[in-house]
């Protein structure tokens, strides 16, 4: 759906002004896929964002939705964006500003209001905080409308720029549900985001961007998934022997200074072996999970 | 297109401190007329087109906001001009509003002797004041289609001072220096114009044609402007 061919953007003209912000950044987003951007501040995700918009104009490479660019009307009327920070008319009361917005994306005036107070309910935004301006509104509250106008006609493409940003564990929780929602419909679903556990969570392939670089891609779920991990906590004293048990079943694992042994696993079933071996060795199993261990990726562990 | 104007409309009127600067300007304009100041026309009013008008474009791109609507179904032309025409909404409600409050205010004063403050002249000065104010505007529309916050205002007022230098020595030089003025930033005695008097003449023609090349250039760079925001 989406294809990026060779993307390279370069701020500023001499000197030490001139900023490399993507270099030959190639990759494919799928149809209902949902994509993580996983990188340190200053590596190019925002921009990379910006040129998946139509922001900015990439000085070398293509960048097509459905082979169309990407600030075509055709794409944007079935686009769902939310900003890192939402900076709109700070006058402006929270209703007036979803009301706006629903109607540029093409809706029906009469129906503003029902659909802006239904759009507030999605978010837990409420009702009294709608006849606010958004100048009174918190960093996390202004995320949760931002994100009811960007699920306005149930987009079929989602650019998240930070969406949990500023939130409660109620607002992240909230959000990760309606990105879920978002997805279980067969949306696309481009997520820029530092909260990795998150991540994780709702995303089917992260890639890694540094120096404007795409230095990795993880898929994480489906048959295909190149990062889990199997982590079991067991007792200190018993991980040498359930070191041996899951070697025995053919998992390479490692032990950390938790008393956690990691291991890759292939499916869920695999882990389940693990476990089943665990517990017939009378190895007691604390904990068992599978997980991408984004962070490990992330702070350059990606070993295990 | 609609929404754009409306959204302009809402935004300067429901900002308290632009409401209150207009506020002011009306008030300082009523009291000019009702003391007989204003025989000539409006003497502060028209100063309202730059408060109205100034980064108009920049500051939607600074904040976010215009990324925010170029992400919904919106050309850019739309956008832009949807802007111009919300200025000059907004400006034609203020004027409209002034006017008639001079009107009601020196009649009911009893002092409409002091100045000419029938309906028909109040329309003409309004309408004076507005076409003016509309050539100012698509100037700091286009400006602000590349310079940052009201960064416009500066270059309106580098233009002014660029194209009235003090007259030049060589006769050649003068000649352009005039020409340059006459249809860079040409004037209409709009006054007079809109009395019949000269409405099809060559200043008219040049107003119109240099108000059209401020707006499509300004749609232009527009058109090509690069809109980041945040940070990596």
């Amino acid at each position: 759906m989406i294809a990026v061919a060779g993307v390279s953007k370069t701020f500023g003209r001499f000197g030490a002004r001139r900023v490399q912000a993507l270099d030959a950044v190639t990759l494919q987003v799928r149809r209902g896929e949902t994509l993580g951007l996983i990188g340190p501040n200053g590596a190019g995700k925002t921009t990379l964002l910006s040129c998946l918009l139509g922001f900015l104009k990439p000085d070398r490479g293509v960048i097509t939705v459905d082979g169309k660019q990407p600030d075509d009307l055709s794409v944007r009327a079935r686009t769902g964006y939310l900003p890192e920070r939402l900076g709109f008319d700070r006058d402006l009361p929270g209703k007036a500003f979803l009301a706006f917005h629903w109607r540029l994306a093409g809706g029906a005036p009469r129906r503003a209001a029902a659909e802006v107070e239904a759009a507030a309910d999605r978010v837990g935004l409420e009702r009294p905080a709608l006849a606010r301006p958004l100048r009174g509104y918190s960093r996390g509250m202004l995320q949760r409308i931002g994100l009811a106008q960007a699920l306005f006609h149930d987009p079929e493409l989602l650019f998240l720029d930070e969406p949990a940003s500023g939130t409660d564990p109620r607002g992240v929780a909230l959000v990760r549900e309606r990105i879920l929602e978002a997805k279980a419909r067969g949306a696309t679903i481009v997520l820029n985001s530092h909260q990795l556990a998150e991540v994780e969570k709702v995303c089917d392939r992260v890639v890694f961007i540094d120096s404007g670089r795409l230095t990795k891609s993880e898929t994480l779920r489906g048959d295909s998934a190149t990062r889990r991990r199997g982590l079991v906590r067991v007792p200190a004293t018993d991980l040498a022997d359930a070191a041996s048990v899951l070697s025995r079943e053919g998992f390479e694992s490692r032990a950390d200074a938790n008393g956690s042994l990691r291991f890759p696993v292939g499916s869920d079933d695999d882990m389940a072996r693990a476990v089943s071996a665990l517990a017939v060795a009378g190895v007691p199993v604390y904990e068992a999970k599978i997980s991408a261990e984004l962070e490990e990726l992330f702070s350059g562990g990606a070993g295990a | 297109m609609i929404e754009m104007i409306r959204r302009f409309v809402r935004q300067k009127f429901g900002s308290p401190g632009l409401a209150a600067a207009l506020a002011i300007f009306a008030i300082i304009e009523i009291f000019t007329f009702a003391n007989g100041a204003g025989r000539g026309g409006f003497v502060i009013v028209h100063w309202a087109i730059f408060v109205l008008a100034a980064g108009s474009v920049s500051r939607d791109i600074s904040s976010g906001a215009l990324q925010m609507i170029l992400s919904r179904p919106i050309r850019r032309t739309e956008y832009l001009f949807g802007r111009y025409l919300g200025i000059l909404a907004s400006y034609g409600l203020f004027l409209a509003v002034t006017s008639a409050l001079i009107f009601f205010v020196v009649h009911l004063a009893g002092r409409s002797a002091a100045a000419d403050t029938s309906p028909l002249s109040l329309v003409l000065l309004a309408a004076d004041v507005f076409l003016t104010g509309a050539f100012q505007a698509a100037i700091l529309l286009m400006f602000s289609t590349f310079l940052p916050g009201i960064a416009d205002l500066l270059g309106l007022l580098v233009l002014f001072i660029v194209l009235n230098l003090p007259p030049w020595q060589k006769t050649w030089l003068r000649n352009a220096a005039e020409a340059a003025r006459e249809n860079i930033l040409p004037t209409v005695s709009w006054n007079e114009a809109l009395r019949g008097q000269g409405i099809l003449g060559a200043a008219t023609g040049r107003w119109v044609f240099a108000l059209t090349v401020y707006l499509v250039l300004a749609a232009l760079i527009f058109s090509r402007r690069e809109l980041p925001y945040g940070q990596d």
